[in-house]
């Protein structure tokens, strides 16, 4: 359903200011998501995305590329049938980047949508970074990629060989290489699972009945994902939490390396929302946030914490020169009182085996930031109005 | 750190350049599939660009502070060079879209594009020698290190570095973080590959293709802690093997025997220059470190010892005489860790090669 989806939807991106929160969105109540004349009702709503600059991967020239990264728009509409949910995302890129699976350097665009797992009891959100521990996420990623043949896992082991092994010739060979052609994987689509970075494991099993596609159209992409409201892994009504991810191959993007959103609402319109969840996505922290700056000094925050690109880079502790842009105000709270509530797992910890982030402390990752629970709300809140203050121009 | 380490000497001196080594390797598992441009063992000429091309210079490994230093992913047509293939269809006499044999595309760069040139002025003071190189299975790897999915692992029983494929998904963080560039992309399934210490071969008794197929019988392969092995004699006792760069800091478990032998200059009239030698000890420095002096010195007292008593045990296992005492693969070791894992042990295909430090005289199991 998603070609047709796609091909008629002009990518409309609007020109906008950066707002301070994003705007919760509607899903628009449809008989049926796979029905392509709902799709004129749905609303895109604009929702930026920062780069992720928390850690920096050990690519040089991927660095490079990425080092003035600014935060784009995208924006992004949803409905949602009784059984189904649709996101549709579409956002500006200059060039189509597709991995043509012939070189050992290219790299090719991609979206994702991330939801937000089942947790046991009432948990706060989980971390916008692949979730956290005890607080899961389920990411469906759809990368444009050029046929290629993958032979893991289907048992074709006899294709597996150089067309010039083969043993035949002409005819045959043509025949051969038909063959492998139409063994060729095109769409490179994946559904995770993760408690964190580093965890994510993809769902292979077929216990995600998901619909993911992208098409290129002028200067841009439309991505589309339709995934059930229900199964193992979610359970989703009334206010419905995602992050959207983009990734541009022209900029050597993949994996860590890519513009993220933060966690944003989505109304299942004429569904009771979830008011509490909406006002923390959608309000901007009430505190100072020229005193919550002089609080940041006067703590120390940037002895191991990198606050703004004019700090030395760090292994010391997650960079912040993006944190407004991607956390939401009750993630920036509660990492400050309580931080090893989420602890954001890093590198690899043999990468910079001096500097962890955490220590295990009976299985249990013990933060190495000093617990902040000594101030007042009123400081707290003054420190996290400063932090979101903390993000990427929008381009 | 693994629980035990198997390693690999390789003795500079003896390489010939044949790459047979580099053939056994490639026949039994890169020639297909998205593979073919790798090369998981190669022989290049040193001082020369290396594969991939000025590897040393892309980056990856660590600091002295134990950070991972960013790095730089070869292009496969520039740095790996395109492994071409040839319009076999062109041969078909009756084929009425005639062509010139040739290959699908123009090479302008491949693995020993500059193979034997070395360095220096011909013929008075030229010189290279060969360094054939396989993956290190570092104790402290850079691939490893690099992961952001860990994807990578090192194995508990013998410490070689494996990429779990199902984990992987090509972001090549893996090929910036190693140093020696010796895992590489698999562009077909978008995974990263790389060698494998044959592991197969090595649970069932024998020795990777490589050390099996060397016909300068310059590969040793043993565990570190099997006191009989020659590798153990070689690195830790005589300590005449050392680690390729080991300023990299990821501790490298290829070990090689640096070159002492190298032709004397020759002066404007073409005649020898008693006393020098072609080969810089600045260079050797640079590939092993400083401790190549004293690896060089035990060398060449042996050699003398040898000359003057006839006796000298370093001589005797450099020399290589039995493939059985070359690689001691401690067969008996791996149907314990198989039996431990309660799987099926195998009984091994080759029985020439099972003492080592875990195995009880009297047979396999």
């Amino acid at each position: 359903m998603n070609k047709v989806l796609t091909s008629f939807l002009s990518l409309g991106i609007m020109a906008s200011c950066a707002l301070a929160a994003n705007p919760a969105i509607t899903a628009v109540k449809v008989s049926d998501v796979n029905n392509q004349a709902e799709f004129k009702n749905i609303k895109f709503t604009t929702i930026a995305l920062y780069p992720q600059t928390a850690i920096e991967m050990n690519d040089k020239k991927a660095n490079a590329l990425n080092e003035n990264t600014k935060a784009t728009n995208a924006q992004v509409g949803a409905m949602y049938d009784g059984k189904n949910i649709a996101i549709i995302v579409k956002w500006a890129d200059a060039t189509k980047d597709t991995q043509a699976g012939e070189t050992s350097t290219n790299y090719s665009d991609g979206f994702a949508v991330q939801f937000a797992g089942i947790t046991k009891g009432a948990q706060a959100l989980p971390y916008i970074g692949m979730g956290s521990t005890g607080r899961p996420v389920v990411v469906h990623l759809q990368k444009a990629t050029e046929k290629v043949y993958e032979p893991n896992g289907n048992n074709d082991v006899a294709m597996q060989i150089n067309r010039q092994q083969t043993g035949v010739f002409d005819k045959e060979l043509a025949e051969f290489d038909a063959k492998k052609a139409s063994l060729a994987n095109t769409n490179y689509t994946r559904v995770f699972v993760g408690e964190g970075f580093r965890s994510l494991t993809q769902v292979k099993d077929g216990s995600v009945k998901s619909d993911t596609a992208m098409s290129y159209v002028t200067n841009g992409w439309v991505g589309s994902i339709v995934r059930p409201l229900k199964d193992e892994y979610v359970n989703l009504s009334g206010t419905v939490p995602v992050a959207i991810a983009t990734w541009d191959g022209s900029k050597m993007d993949r994996n860590g390396l890519k513009n993220l959103s933060a966690w944003i609402a989505v109304n299942l319109d004429g569904q009771k929302a979830n008011t509490a969840m909406v006002a923390d996505l959608t309000t901007d922290s009430k505190g100072d946030a020229v005193k919550g700056k002089a609080a940041i000094e006067a703590n120390g925050c940037n002895g191991c914490h990198q606050m703004t690109a004019a700090d030395p880079k760090s292994f010391m502790a997650p960079s912040l020169k993006n944190v407004g842009g991607y956390s939401s105000t009750s993630y920036l709270r509660e990492s400050i009182v309580k931080p090893s509530a989420v602890v954001v797992p890093g590198y690899n910890r043999n990468a910079h085996s001096n500097t962890p982030w955490y220590n295990l402390e009976k299985g249990k990752r013990v933060s190495t930031m000093t617990d902040y629970s000594h101030l007042s709300k009123a400081e707290v809140e003054d420190i996290v109005a400063y932090l979101k203050t903390l993000k990427a121009e929008v381009e | 750190m693994s629980k035990r380490q198997l390693a690999m000497v390789m003795d500079l001196n003896k390489c010939i350049g044949c790459q047979t080594c580099t053939v056994a390797c490639k026949t039994q598992w890169t020639n297909r599939n998205g593979r073919e441009y790798m090369y998981w063992n190669n022989v290049e000429t040193y001082p020369g660009t290396g594969y991939p091309k000025n590897w040393m210079e892309l980056g990856g490994g660590f600091d002295a502070a134990g950070d991972l230093q960013p790095g730089v992913i070869p292009n496969l047509e520039a740095d790996y060079g395109v492994p071409w293939d040839y319009n076999y269809e062109s041969l078909k006499t009756d084929n009425p879209d005639h062509k010139h044999f040739q290959p699908h595309t123009s090479p302008t760069w491949g693995p020993n594009w500059d193979e034997d040139e070395g360095a220096g002025a011909f013929p008075q003071d030229n010189y290279f020698f060969y360094l054939p190189r396989i993956c290190n299975h570092c104790t402290n790897p850079g691939c490893l290190s690099a992961c952001p999915r860990d994807a990578i692992f090192k194995r508990e029983q013998d410490g070689v570095v494996l990429v779990d494929l199902d984990r992987c998904q090509g972001y090549r963080y893996c090929i910036a973080g190693c140093p020696y560039k010796k895992i590489y992309f698999n562009p077909k399934i978008s995974k990263s590959e790389k060698c494998i210490l044959c592991f197969p071969r090595i649970e069932q008794g024998l020795p990777p293709a490589c050390a099996q197929q060397c016909v300068g019988r310059i590969r040793f392969v043993g565990f570190l802690d099997d006191l009989d092995s020659q590798v153990h004699k070689l690195v830790n006792v005589y300590k005449v093997a050392i680690g390729l760069r080991p300023d990299y800091g990821t501790q490298p478990n290829v070990y090689y025997v640096p070159p002492t032998e190298s032709p004397a200059k020759f002066d404007a009239e073409g005649k020898i220059i008693e006393g020098s030698t072609r080969l810089p000890i600045e260079e050797l420095e640079k590939l092993f470190g400083p401790e190549v002096h004293g690896a060089i010195k035990t060398l060449k007292d042996e050699m003398k010892k040898r000359k003057e008593t006839g006796v000298s045990e370093l001589m005797d296992i450099l020399i290589a005489y039995q493939h059985a005492d070359m690689f001691r693969l401690d067969n008996n070791y791996y149907q314990d860790v198989a039996k431990e894992q309660k799987r099926t042990p195998l009984a091994p295909v080759d029985t020439r090669y099972l003492a080592g430090k875990f195995t009880k005289a009297g047979g396999h199991h």
